[in-house]
């Protein structure tokens, strides 16, 4: 019996699509009732969770696999196997800042930056690396007003098409990395329960 | 009336009490292992919770200055400890066999003070020493009711080492390409590859060690393909190597719980030859793991070769109780 940890969020439903391709079809849409545990079948079934959520089932063992964002697997830090891209949920983690700035890199934002996000811990690494100090203020939502209402010089979050930002006069000033969704597997399992993995891998390891 | 200040009120975050029953489960699991360590003809060392910082040099050792302001450590890691013994007070007598039980304290997030027990069999370099290691570890697992369940996962460090070098991957690059494969992280790996491997055997090699591992009854298969295909003589011979490890350990009567993954890299940084993990169902990651570390000893004066590997009690402990 594989465990596979669902995200919630507008991963769900392309991952749904991936697992039924590969044979794993759940009995009833996640989400569609209260059931936060839904089976697939005798050999698997899905536990319903928030994106952030994923990393931590995984990397404790409650869930043997997962789907989740390249951001959300950095961030956690959770110890993971991430052997497949699974080619959706494509966009990418920058830094931007309001457009009236500016700034071409990280470097034109000045010395000291107060820098708003959902992700400390990457935002953290990626300013430390350039020898940045920043004033790092931890939001759950609406990053970009962070910077529009001057709470913050500069943001740290995706970016899927830009039009947020734009909208809001703001510009991305970095790349920081290119996220994707990826499938995640625990230590433990990707050895214990190979077998019943292989099958699962090869067929979501092919092209989309 | 006050209670007590929350400070002191419990230990220190990633510490524990073991009280009554969690205590004794302990010390039924350490006598357990101790008699299957003796009857394989190996010694106790009792190494002291504190040594010099440099002892544990690249770990994340707790560090203190004492009152004449040297830098010392709590103990990090069991194996520096015992290759210091036996490069100095030991220095003389070839192959020692020595265990230890204990804990080490590493500073970081998560548990802090974990529960080890492990063997070192020193100035024995040979693809039976290798095997005897392995054997011993299973033997462990066996005597805490737990080698049913469990699986071994064989690599060596020679052959990635040999392949990064084949790559001319400077110290950068091969950090990156290491992570890559402990991760099983192919799309990055590809990546790594496509932009800085010059295309070849040394490449096609690296994008494989990213695989899943092959079924049982195939599981050494994927040895033999290396081998056929090795891109230099160090990395044939590294794994000519580890197929006479594996070939000793089977005389030795271990067999279906032994794979073998190249891809295999994870463990301290001072191993050079056989690398292996254990796990057990039940625990979400390795309970156990060792390997070969022919350069440690030298660190400490007595250049001798060396193989070891120690067991996680917090996590086999538990288990063990639920096989009983």
């Amino acid at each position: 019996m594989l465990t596979i940890a669902l995200p919630k969020g507008r991963l769900q439903a392309p991952a749904l699509q991936r697992f039924a391709a590969a044979g794993i079809v759940p009995e009833e849409e996640p989400g569609s009732s209260r059931r936060l545990i839904v089976p697939a079948g005798a050999g698997a079934r899905f536990l319903v969770l928030k994106d952030g959520d994923v990393p931590m089932y995984v990397e404790r063992g409650a869930a043997d696999l997962g789907v989740c964002g390249l951001d959300q697997i950095l961030e956690s830090g959770a110890d993971l196997l991430i052997p497949i891209e699974l080619g959706f949920g494509r966009c990418r983690l920058c830094v931007a800042a309001p457009a009236s700035r500016g700034a071409s890199g990280l470097d034109d934002l000045g010395r000291s930056l107060r820098v708003a996000t959902k992700y400390p811990r990457l935002a953290a690494k990626a300013f430390a690396r350039r020898g940045v100090p920043i004033d790092l203020v931890r939001l759950s939502g609406s990053v970009e007003l962070a910077a529009v209402a001057g709470l913050s010089d500069a943001i740290v979050d995706l970016v899927e098409s830009g039009r947020t930002l734009a909208e809001n006069g703001l510009t991305v000033v970095e790349e920081l990395l290119a996220v994707s969704a990826r499938l995640v597997v625990n230590r433990a399992a990707y050895r214990l329960k190979i077998d019943e993995l292989r099958p699962l891998l090869e067929k979501l390891g092919g092209a989309p | 009336m006050r209670g007590p200040d929350d400070k002191i009120a419990s230990p220190p975050p990633g510490t524990q009490d073991l009280l009554f029953g969690a205590a004794r489960r302990l010390r039924r699991c350490e006598a357990a292992l101790a008699q299957v360590f003796e009857a394989h003809g190996y010694a106790e060392v009792v190494p002291p919770a504190l040594e010099s910082a440099e002892v544990f040099e690249g770990q994340q050792a707790l560090r203190a200055l004492d009152r004449s302001g040297h830098l010392l450590a709590m103990r990090a890691d069991f194996t520096a400890q015992v290759a210091r013994i036996a490069a100095t007070r030991l220095s003389g007598i070839s192959p020692l066999r020595l265990y230890y039980r204990g804990s080490v304290v590493r500073d970081g997030d998560g548990p802090r003070e974990r529960l080890q027990a492990g063997c070192e069999l020193v100035g024995a370099e040979g693809p039976e020493a290798d095997a005897e290691i392995l054997a011993l570890a299973e033997a462990a697992l066996g005597a805490l009711g737990l080698s049913q369940a469990a699986r071994l996962s064989v690599g060596t460090m020679g052959y990635f080492a040999a392949l990064v070098e084949s790559a001319g991957a400077g110290p950068r690059l091969s950090h990156a390409l290491s992570d890559a494969v402990d991760r099983k992280d192919l799309p990055t790996l590809r990546m790594l590859c496509e932009r800085e491997v010059p295309s070849g055997p040394a490449r096609e090699a690296l994008l494989a060690l990213a695989q899943p591992p092959r079924p049982q009854p195939e599981a050494l298969a994927p040895l033999a393909r290396a081998r056929e295909s090795a891109p230099t003589p160090q990395a044939a011979s590294a794994l000519a190597r580890l197929e006479a490890a594996l070939a000793a350990a089977r005389g030795r009567g271990l067999g279906a719980e032994v794979e073998v993954d190249l891809g295999e890299v994870r463990g301290l940084g001072y191993y050079t030859g056989i690398v292996f993990n254990l796990y057990v169902a039940g625990a979400p990651r390795a309970v156990g793991g060792g390997g070969r570390y022919d350069t440690l000893l030298g660190r400490f004066g007595d250049p001798r070769p060396a193989v070891g590997f120690s067991l996680d009690l917090d996590a086999l402990v538990p288990l063990s109780e639920a096989a009983r």
